[in-house]
C-alpha cells in the first residue's frame, strides 16, 4: 500500500478518502450503514466504508473519556493522517489522507481541517444545515443526495489529471477560511463608502447587503465576518472576472502549475460526477431537485452586466432563470443572491427574501433601479480603484516572502503566488513544520484569538540556510521566510522588525 | 538535580502495601546459605503474586533441565531441590525456569517488527542513537509529590507543595483502587499502560490492572484495527490530550497525557518503560506469547510496580530520561581517580561493567576491555536497584537484562550498598560468579574506605551538585 514508485499503481482511495457521518443514526444492529451520510471514494466496498466510519466513532468515544470538552482532531498513523472535523453536533467529518515524504504529500493537519470547515460552511450557506435536512426527511436521502453532489463539485476544483491535490506544504502561505483585502487610497475609500451608500438605497427599505470585490479582493462589505468570508470564498471560486474569462476554473487551480483544466474538461467531469451519483443514490431520491452552485462554468455575464445562471432553475415557460438564493449563517434568512459587473468589480447584493413581495419581479425592478442609480458611480469606482492597482505583485516586498493572518477579522494577505512559486521545497517544508507548532500551541491556548495576551514566537534555519521566523500577537500572526538573508539571527529578527514598522504598523515588533 | 531526601521512607502504609507485592526479604547478610535465600526471594519477589494459569507456559518443561549452570559442587544438589521445592509455592519457578532457558538461548538478536530505528535490540552499543527527542521544556505539572490523600482529588496531579519536607513521595502504586469509571483516574495528566497484543492489562499506573481488563481490551481494539487496516497507529490528539501508542512484538505500550509535551517525548518516555520491562524480563517474553497469545504477563512483574514507578516519577525530575546521558557526581580528580583504579582492576578480572553510583549519580564507570554501557541501561538499571528495597538491606545477586546491550539474555548483578546512597553494581555474564564478585567487592570497599571515597562521596552529596563560586 505504499505510495513508492516501485509499488504498482496507487488506487485513488489510499489517498484520499473523506466521509460525513451523524453518530445519532444506526445505532442498532444491521442499520450501520444508515450513519453514512457521504462516503468518497463512492465505489470503496460497505465493509471498508464502514470500518473507516468505526474507526473514527471508535476515537471519538475513547477521546471523549478523557477530553469531553475538546473532540478528537487527528490520528496520525504511519501512512495516513485521519483529520477529525465536527461540523454540527454529532455531525462528524473525517478526511483520511496519505502521507509520503517522496511525493508532495506531506500535509499540515489544520490546513486539511480548513478545507472541511469551508465546505460545511458553504454547504450550510446554499443548502442550510444538515440537521435541517436529515429532520427534513429522515431517511437520509435527501441530505445524501445534496452532500454528494455538493462535494464532488468542490473537489473538482482540487482534481490534477485524476488525482485530488489537496493543501500541502507548498501553500504554507495560504490561510484559507481568511478574506483578501484590498488597500486603497484615501479619495478612493471615499468614493466606495459613497457607492455603498447609493446601493443602500437602492436596496431601499429591504434591508440589504452588499459585498464589493474589485479582481479576486474585497473592498467592502455589509456582512458580518463570517458571511462575507463565506460570499468571499464563493465568489473567487465562481464569481469573479478571472474565473468567468477563464471558462469557470478556479484560484487554486489557476495556481498550480501544469494543466488547468479547460472548460469542457471540467463539464465533462462534472457529468461524471452526477453519473456516479446514480450509482449511489437509491432511486427514490430521483426527485430531488439538487441545486449545485458549485458546478463549473454556470455563470455568465448578461448583456445589462449582471450576472446570470441557471443553477437555480429556471421558470416555466419563459425559461428565464430563477433568481439565485442563499442563506446566512447567523440569521437564518433566507436571501436573494444578485450579482452585478463591471470589468474588475464584482457587486454582490443580497435581498432578504421575505421583504421582496413580489418575488422575481421585484428583483428585476431593484436591477433596473440600480443600473439608472448607481451605473455611473459604479464604473467611477471602477476607474479609481484600476488607476491605484498596483497589479498581481501589488503586494510583493522584495526580499521576504510573508504570510500575514488577522484572526480577529479574517483577514489575511500574502505574498502573491508568483512569487511563493520561486521559493525551495526546503524552505516551504520548514515554514509547513513552524505553522504545525504554532497550531498545536494555539490549540493549547497558549497562542491566543480570544485572550489577546500571550505573544508567541517561533524562528528556525531550515538546512537550505533559510530563516522561517513566525510571531504571534494580540490575534494575529505574521509568518516570513527569508531565503536570502545573512547568517545571523539578529538579521534576520531585524529583517521581521523592519517589516512589521512598516507593513504591519509595527504590531509584530518588540520593544 | 536535587536530592530526593524523601526517597528512603516509605510510610507503615506503604510497606504494607509493597507487603502485599513481595514478601519481606529477611537475610543474614554473613551467611553463604542466606545469601543463596536472598536470590531466591529475589526471584520470588520478581516472579511472585498469581496462582498459575491453566492456560500459561506450563512450568514442567523447566524443571526437568539439568542445573548445571552453577559449578559450585557442594551447592548444587541444595540448590535446585531448593528451586524444586519452591514450584509448589510460587511461580517463580516457571520465572525462573524462564531466565534459565535463556542461557540457552544465548545471544540471539531479534529483528524488531516495527523497523523503527531506535529498537532496543539493534546491536545495542552506545553513541548508535542520538538524542531524537527535542529539549522538551516539559513543565513540572506531572507532580507525583504530594501528601497522600484518601479521597480521590482532581489536584493531585497538578499540585506543586511548596515545601518538599512535607510531601513524600510515595513510592509504588497509589490509588489503586480506581478504575476507567472514576472521575479522578480520568482526570489523572499521564497515564502509562502496557498490555498485551491479545488485551490483557500488565501495567497500568493508576489503577489496578485487573479491573482496567476492559479500557485495556479498548486499546488493543484500537492498536489492532488500525493494523487491520495496514497501517500503525502512532498518535491520537484531542484538545489537550495526546494518546500515544508504541508497539513492540506482542507488547503494546500506550500514553494518555494532557501534558504539554511533544509527540516525540512521550514516545521515548514510552520506549523507555519498555526497556524497564525487558530489564527485568529480557526479550523472551516474545517467545511467551508467540507459544500462547493468552499469555498472562502479570505474575512475571508482580512486585515491580516500585521500579515503573519510579522511573515514571523520574520523567518529569531527571533530564538523563530525554537527553540520553547520565550525570556524574562532582568530584575531586584524585578521589574519582582512585574510585576508578580500582574498579579497573576488578573489571580485569572478568566482570563486565563495574559501577560506583551515588543515587542516580555515577562515581565511576568501567567496562570490560573498553566495552561501553549505554545510558538508557544505565538509567534503568539505577532506576531498578534504587527502587528495589532488597537490594539495600543485604548484598544480592540479580539477574538482569540490559536492552541496548543485549535484550535477549540475561547478565547477572551484583548489587551491594556501601553505604545509605552509595551502591556498587558488577555486572558478569556468567550466573556462578557470586563469590567472585563478593571478593571483589570486599576489596573494593576496603580500597574505598582507604582513600576516603565514601566520605568525598557523601559530602559531594550533600553539597548538592555544581556550584558556580563568587
Amino acid at each position: 500500500m505504499g505510495l513508492s514508485s516501485a509499488a504498482t499503481t496507487t488506487t485513488p482511495s489510499d489517498l484520499l478518502k473523506f466521509c460525513i457521518f451523524d453518530l445519532r443514526r444506526g445505532q442498532h444492529e444491521g442499520e450501520e450503514l444508515e450513519k453514512i451520510l457521504f462516503f468518497f471514494p463512492a465505489d470503496l466496498p460497505f465493509p471498508a466504508q464502514l470500518s473507516v466510519i468505526g474507526l473514527s466513532e471508535g476515537l471519538i468515544t475513547f477521546t471523549r473519556i478523557f477530553s469531553p470538552e475538546a473532540a478528537c482532531e487527528v490520528i496520525e498513523a504511519d501512512m495516513h493522517s485521519h483529520v477529525f472535523f465536527e461540523a454540527e453536533p454529532d455531525i462528524w467529518m473525517v478526511m483520511v489522507v496519505a502521507k509520503s515524504k517522496e511525493t508532495e504529500a506531506i500535509w499540515r493537519i489544520e490546513a486539511l481541517r480548513s478545507v472541511l470547515k469551508e465546505i460545511h460552511s458553504l454547504f450550510v450557506m446554499f443548502h442550510g444545515s444538515i440537521r435541517v435536512l436529515l429532520d427534513k426527511e429522515p431517511g437520509g436521502g435527501l441530505t445524501r443526495s445534496h452532500l454528494f453532489t455538493f462535494i464532488m463539485d468542490y473537489l473538482t476544483d482540487f482534481l490534477t489529471g485524476n488525482k485530488f491535490t489537496l493543501p500541502n506544504f507548498r501553500d504554507s502561505l495560504k490561510e484559507r477560511g481568511t478574506v483578501q483585502m484590498l488597500t486603497v487610497g484615501r479619495e478612493a475609500a471615499i468614493e466606495v463608502q459613497s457607492l455603498v451608500g447609493v446601493l443602500d438605497s437602492c436596496m431601499a427599505n429591504t434591508l440589504g447587503y452588499s459585498v464589493i470585490l474589485f479582481q479576486d479582493l474585497l473592498v467592502s462589505t455589509t456582512l458580518t465576518p463570517d458571511d462575507t468570508t463565506n460570499l468571499f470564498s464563493y465568489g473567487t471560486l465562481r464569481l469573479t472576472p478571472r474565473i468567468l474569462s477563464s471558462g469557470g476554473t478556479s484560484t487554486w487551480s489557476y495556481l498550480r502549475k501544469g494543466n488547468v483544466p479547460s472548460q469542457a474538461e471540467l463539464a465533462s467531469r462534472s457529468a461524471n460526477t452526477l453519473s456516479a451519483l446514480d450509482g449511489f443514490r437509491d432511486p427514490s431520491s430521483d426527485n430531488y431537485r439538487i441545486v449545485r452552485p458549485l458546478q463549473h462554468g454556470k455563470w455568465s455575464k448578461g448583456k445589462d452586466g449582471f450576472l446570470v445562471t441557471d443553477i437555480w432553475g429556471v421558470e416555466v415557460g419563459n425559461l428565464v432563470p430563477t433568481t439565485p438564493t442563499l442563506w446566512l449563517q447567523q440569521t437564518e434568512h433566507k436571501m436573494y443572491l444578485c450579482v452585478y459587473q463591471h470589468k474588475s468589480l464584482t457587486i454582490i447584493l443580497l435581498i432578504p427574501v421575505t421583504s421582496m413581495l413580489n418575488g422575481e419581479e421585484g428583483i428585476s425592478m431593484l436591477k433596473q433601479q440600480l443600473l439608472e442609480n448607481a451605473s455611473a458611480k459604479i464604473f467611477k469606482v471602477e476607474e479609481k480603484l484600476a488607476k491605484g492597482w498596483g497589479g498581481e505583485n501589488a503586494y510583493h516586498v522584495k526580499g521576504y516572502r510573508y504570510l500575514l493572518v488577522d484572526g480577529d477579522r479574517n483577514i489575511s494577505r500574502a505574498s502573491p503566488p508568483g512569487k511563493v512559486t520561486t521559493l525551495a521545497k526546503e524552505s516551504l517544508l520548514a515554514l509547513n513544520k513552524v505553522r504545525e507548532d504554532f497550531d498545536l500551541e494555539k490549540n493549547r491556548g497558549n497562542v491566543d484569538a480570544v485572550n489577546h495576551e500571550k505573544d508567541l514566537e517561533i524562528c528556525i534555519r531550515a538546512k537550505n540556510n533559510a530563516w522561517v521566523i513566525a510571531r504571534s500577537t494580540r490575534g494575529k500572526q505574521l509568518y516570513i521566510l527569508l531565503e536570502k538573508a545573512n547568517e545571523t539571527l539578529l538579521y534576520a529578527s531585524e529583517a521581521v522588525e523592519k517589516f512589521s514598522d512598516r507593513y504591519c504598523n509595527g504590531a509584530f515588533s518588540l520593544d | 538535580m536535587a536530592s530526593d531526601s524523601s526517597y528512603a521512607s516509605p510510610s507503615s502504609d506503604e510497606e504494607e502495601e509493597s507487603a502485599g507485592q513481595k514478601p519481606t526479604v529477611d537475610v543474614n547478610i554473613n551467611s553463604i546459605d542466606t545469601s543463596l535465600d536472598a536470590i531466591e526471594n529475589q526471584l520470588s519477589s520478581i516472579a511472585l503474586n498469581a496462582p498459575i494459569d491453566d492456560g500459561t507456559v506450563s512450568s514442567t518443561d523447566y524443571h526437568e533441565e539439568p542445573v548445571s549452570e552453577i559449578d559450585d559442587g557442594s551447592l548444587r544438589e541444595s540448590v535446585s531441590e531448593r528451586r524444586r521445592n519452591s514450584i509448589g509455592e510460587s511461580s517463580s519457578s516457571r520465572g525462573s525456569g524462564l531466565w534459565r532457558n535463556n542461557l540457552e538461548v544465548g545471544v540471539e538478536l531479534e529483528p524488531e517488527g516495527d523497523g523503527a530505528p531506535s529498537s532496543p535490540s539493534s546491536s545495542g552499543y552506545a553513541g548508535e542513537r542520538g538524542s531524537s527527542s527535542s529539549a522538551a521544556s516539559a513543565s513540572d505539572t506531572d507532580v507525583i509529590r504530594e501528601i497522600r490523600e484518601n479521597g480521590s482529588s482532581m489536584c493531585d496531579d497538578g499540585v506543586v507543595p511548596l515545601d518538599p519536607a512535607q510531601a513524600q513521595w510515595i513510592r509504588g502504586k497509589r490509588h489503586a483502587d480506581e478504575d476507567d469509571g472514576s472521575i479522578s483516574w480520568r482526570k489523572r495528566k499521564k497515564h502509562f499502560f502496557i498490555l498485551s497484543h491479545s488485551g490483557k492489562p500488565i501495567y497500568s499506573r493508576y489503577g489496578d490492572e485487573h479491573k482496567l481488563a476492559g479500557f485495556s481490551a479498548t486499546l488493543q481494539a484500537i492498536i489492532s484495527f488500525v493494523e487491520n487496516g495496514g497501517d500503525r497507529v502512532k498518535l491520537v490528539r484531542a484538545g489537550k490530550h495526546q494518546v500515544v501508542f508504541l508497539v513492540k512484538g506482542p507488547i503494546y505500550l500506550v500514553c494518555i497525557s494532557c501534558t504539554e509535551e511533544p509527540y516525540e517525548s512521550l514516545r521515548g518516555q514510552l520506549e523507555l518503560l519498555y526497556g524497564q520491562m525487558i530489564l527485568i524480563l529480557t526479550r523472551s517474553v516474545d517467545k511467551c506469547f508467540e507459544k500462547n497469545p493468552k499469555f498472562d504477563m502479570t505474575p512475571l512483574l508482580g512486585g515491580t510496580d516500585a521500579v515503573f514507578s519510579s522511573l515514571i516519577h523520574s520523567f518529569s525530575r531527571n533530564p538523563a530520561t530525554f537527553l540520553h546521558a547520565y550525570t556524574c557526581l562532582p568530584l575531586a580528580y584524585t578521589t574519582r581517580q582512585a574510585a576508578g583504579a580500582i574498579l579497573q582492576d576488578v573489571a580485569d578480572t572478568g566482570v563486565l561493567f563495574a559501577i560506583l553510583m551515588c543515587k542516580d549519580k555515577v562515581v565511576s564507570l568501567v567496562g570490560l576491555q573498553k566495552s561501553s554501557l549505554h545510558p538508557d541501561d544505565m538509567l534503568l538499571l539505577a532506576n531498578f536497584v534504587m527502587s528495589s528495597e532488597s537490594f539495600r538491606t543485604s548484598e544480592s545477586f540479580s539477574p538482569i537484562c540490559l536492552p541496548r546491550y543485549n535484550p535477549m539474555a540475561f547478565l547477572y548483578a551484583y548489587v551491594h550498598y556501601l553505604d545509605v546512597d552509595t551502591y556498587l553494581t558488577l555486572l558478569t555474564t556468567s550466573s556462578q560468579a557470586f563469590f567472585h564478585l563478593k571478593e571483589c567487592r570486599i576489596q573494593i570497599e576496603a580500597v574505598l574506605k582507604k582513600s576516603n571515597v565514601l566520605n568525598e562521596v557523601e559530602r559531594s552529596l550533600s553539597d548538592g551538585g555544581m556550584r558556580i563560586e563568587d
